[in-house]
């Protein structure tokens, strides 16, 4: 894993040194003419009135809490779905277990997992009845 | 000296990691270049006219005649342009995220090919005076990670700052609502993209892209195995590459360019490579993860450790020209399909791709269930056409009750028009 990292940051420098050569490149080439209009906002010829940052809807932040939720709830499943044929996966804590005079099973396993994504669909319905999804 | 020989050691496997990173990079920026040729070329095919043919060897310059080759020269003539263009920067902007925002896009949409493979392998190369050991030259530049999966996932993810950046940075107003609106759309569709990842995951029991291409050796592709989640994976997949029919982060009509509309010149053009690149992935991906990579159905061709010449070929080939297919696909659906209205893609997002991944996973769950408490009786081809019968199943069936609840309605009055029970009904 250590070994494979290596390359990994290598790639990651290469592509940042990339798009900073690129920037750089055209920076030492192209034209430099600055003009007043130039350093306007753009809003289709019209005079800009405010700065940009100001209010925006709610809903963004609805979706991005809802995200973060579901992608999470999402994350917690891969370890369950690589485990579930590994040597040391399941079957290896189950059996361990069952070695200590725990009840417990892989179709137990399983119903939780079951249960978990119970929960998640729970959840959407609920966000979905508050009318997080709703865009009119 | 020990450390001196761990110091070399590291230098060697550097070596080959640098070449692959190189053709890696080269090859990418090369085929995004073209690709954007081959899209125009396509569209003009399309919409029946001749498109982009002129550009092609400026022989002239010589005193002989020119060559079109139908527009070849025309990526090269582009870059030269976007290379001689203004770099820069507005007053209003702010300076440091604006120019962060297009190289964390472009770094972070090629960083992920670290851990993509572009080809099998090559056979060991010590013949030809390159030293490998005597092992296969793998062609990947970070061979046999172990989250290969995740690891792209969380790349793939970080192109949501590229957008919320550029668009907060840029201090425009349409910039700043095509930043919120993509960045949205990013991370909806990342949900429904990660349950159809998720399926695979759990049938091929890895998240290697390795072995995960491998588990499709033996069976059908994951793509005729779990069409539910293909179809979910490959929707989202659109979306994250902000593809016609999702290109709402582009909406030239509504939003001048959405995210970019302050950008201009390279910093612009890092922010469409961008784009490209993320096409190119998705395209990697699906070919990965749903097409069996450079394997056919139960054609496997030697074991990896003596592959030859000639199965090495015919892998790239058969990888390339697969992902070559599947980008074809993406142009052709550019052009054949209007966009969607900003409320029926985030309802298509949520209330359609999320509970059909949902229902995909547990289907695939339970069969993988199923077929652990079989055992060894579950290695037999009846077994693989029952579950391609039942996934078929369930995927017509999640379809049809998808469509008959059809959350996708949407009335067309204006607001005003509707009184507030009637808004109250449209969730």
């Amino acid at each position: 894993m250590a070994d494979s990292l290596l390359p990994i940051l290598l790639f990651a420098a290469c592509a940042l040194a990339l798009a900073l050569g690129m920037l750089g490149v055209a920076s030492l080439f192209g034209p430099k003419r600055q003009t007043a209009v130039k350093q306007m906002a753009y809003e289709s010829g019209m005079d800009p009135i405010h700065d940009a940052h100001r209010k925006f809807d709610v809903r963004f932040h609805l979706v991005a809490i809802a995200f973060l939720l579901f992608d999470v709830e999402l994350l917690f499943l891969y370890p369950w779905a690589v485990a579930g044929n590994a040597t040391a996966g399941i079957d290896a804590a189950v059996a361990q277990a069952t070695e200590l005079g725990i009840g417990y099973s892989r179709g137990l396993v399983f119903i939780e997992v079951m249960v978990f994504v119970g929960l998640l669909a729970v959840g959407l319905v609920y966000a979905w009845k508050k009318g997080v999804f709703k865009w009119r | 000296m020990p450390a001196h020989g761990v110091c070399r050691r590291q230098t060697q496997k550097m070596i080959p990691a640098l070449i692959k990173i190189g053709i890696l990079i080269g090859g990418l920026m090369t085929a995004a270049a073209y690709f954007v040729l081959l899209e125009r070329r396509m569209a003009a095919w399309i919409q029946d006219r001749i498109g982009p043919n002129r550009v092609g060897v400026p022989l002239s310059l010589f005193g002989f005649k020119d060559l079109a080759l139908w527009g070849f020269g025309q990526p090269a003539a582009d870059g030269l342009k976007f290379i001689f263009k203004e770099e820069y920067t507005p007053a209003h902007v702010d300076k440091r995220l604006y120019v962060i925002a297009p190289i964390v896009i472009l770094a972070a949409a090629l960083a992920i090919f670290a851990v993509i493979p572009f080809g099998s392998m090559l056979p060991p190369l010590d013949d030809f005076g390159i030293p490998t050991g005597g092992d296969p030259v793998q062609l990947v530049v970070a061979p046999g990670v172990d989250v290969g999966m995740i690891f792209v996932f969380a790349l793939s993810s970080i192109a949501v700052y590229g957008v919320i950046l550029g668009g907060w940075a840029s201090n425009n107003k349409y910039s700043f609502l095509g930043g919120l609106r993509s960045s949205a759309q990013l991370i909806a569709y990342e949900l429904p993209m990660g349950l159809g990842i998720l399926g695979v995951v759990l049938a091929a029991g890895s998240l290697n892209l390795e072995k995960i291409m491998q588990a499709q050796v033996n069976g059908p592709w994951f793509a005729i195995a779990q069409p539910l989640g293909f179809l979910v994976f490959v929707i989202a997949a659109f979306a994250e590459a902000a593809r016609l029919p999702f290109d709402l982060p582009e909406a030239e009509q509504e939003l001048i360019g959405g995210y970019h509309t302050e950008y201009a010149g390279m910093k612009l053009l890092l922010f469409l490579v961008a784009e490209f690149l993320h096409m190119i992935t998705a395209s990697f991906l699906i070919v990965i993860l749903f097409l069996g990579g450079w394997h056919f159905p139960w054609i496997t061709g030697p074991a990896d450790a003596e592959i030859g010449w000639l199965t090495a070929i015919i892998r790239l080939i058969v990888f390339n020209t697969k992902i070559f297919l599947v980008i074809v696909f993406f142009m052709m659906v550019r052009w054949s399909w209007p966009r969607f209205r900003y409320d029926q893609l985030m309802s298509l997002a949520w209330k359609i791709m999320l509970p059909l991944g949902l229902v995909n996973f547990v289907a695939v769950a339970v069969m993988q269930e199923a077929r652990h408490a079989l055992g060894s009786k579950a290695e037999n081809l009846g077994w693989t056409l029952m579950v391609i019968v039942f996934s078929w199943g369930i995927c017509i069936a999640a379809w049809v009750v998808a469509a008959w609840f059809n959350p996708l309605i949407t009335d067309n009055r204006p607001r005003r028009m509707l009184a507030t029970a009637e808004v109250d009904s449209q969730i």
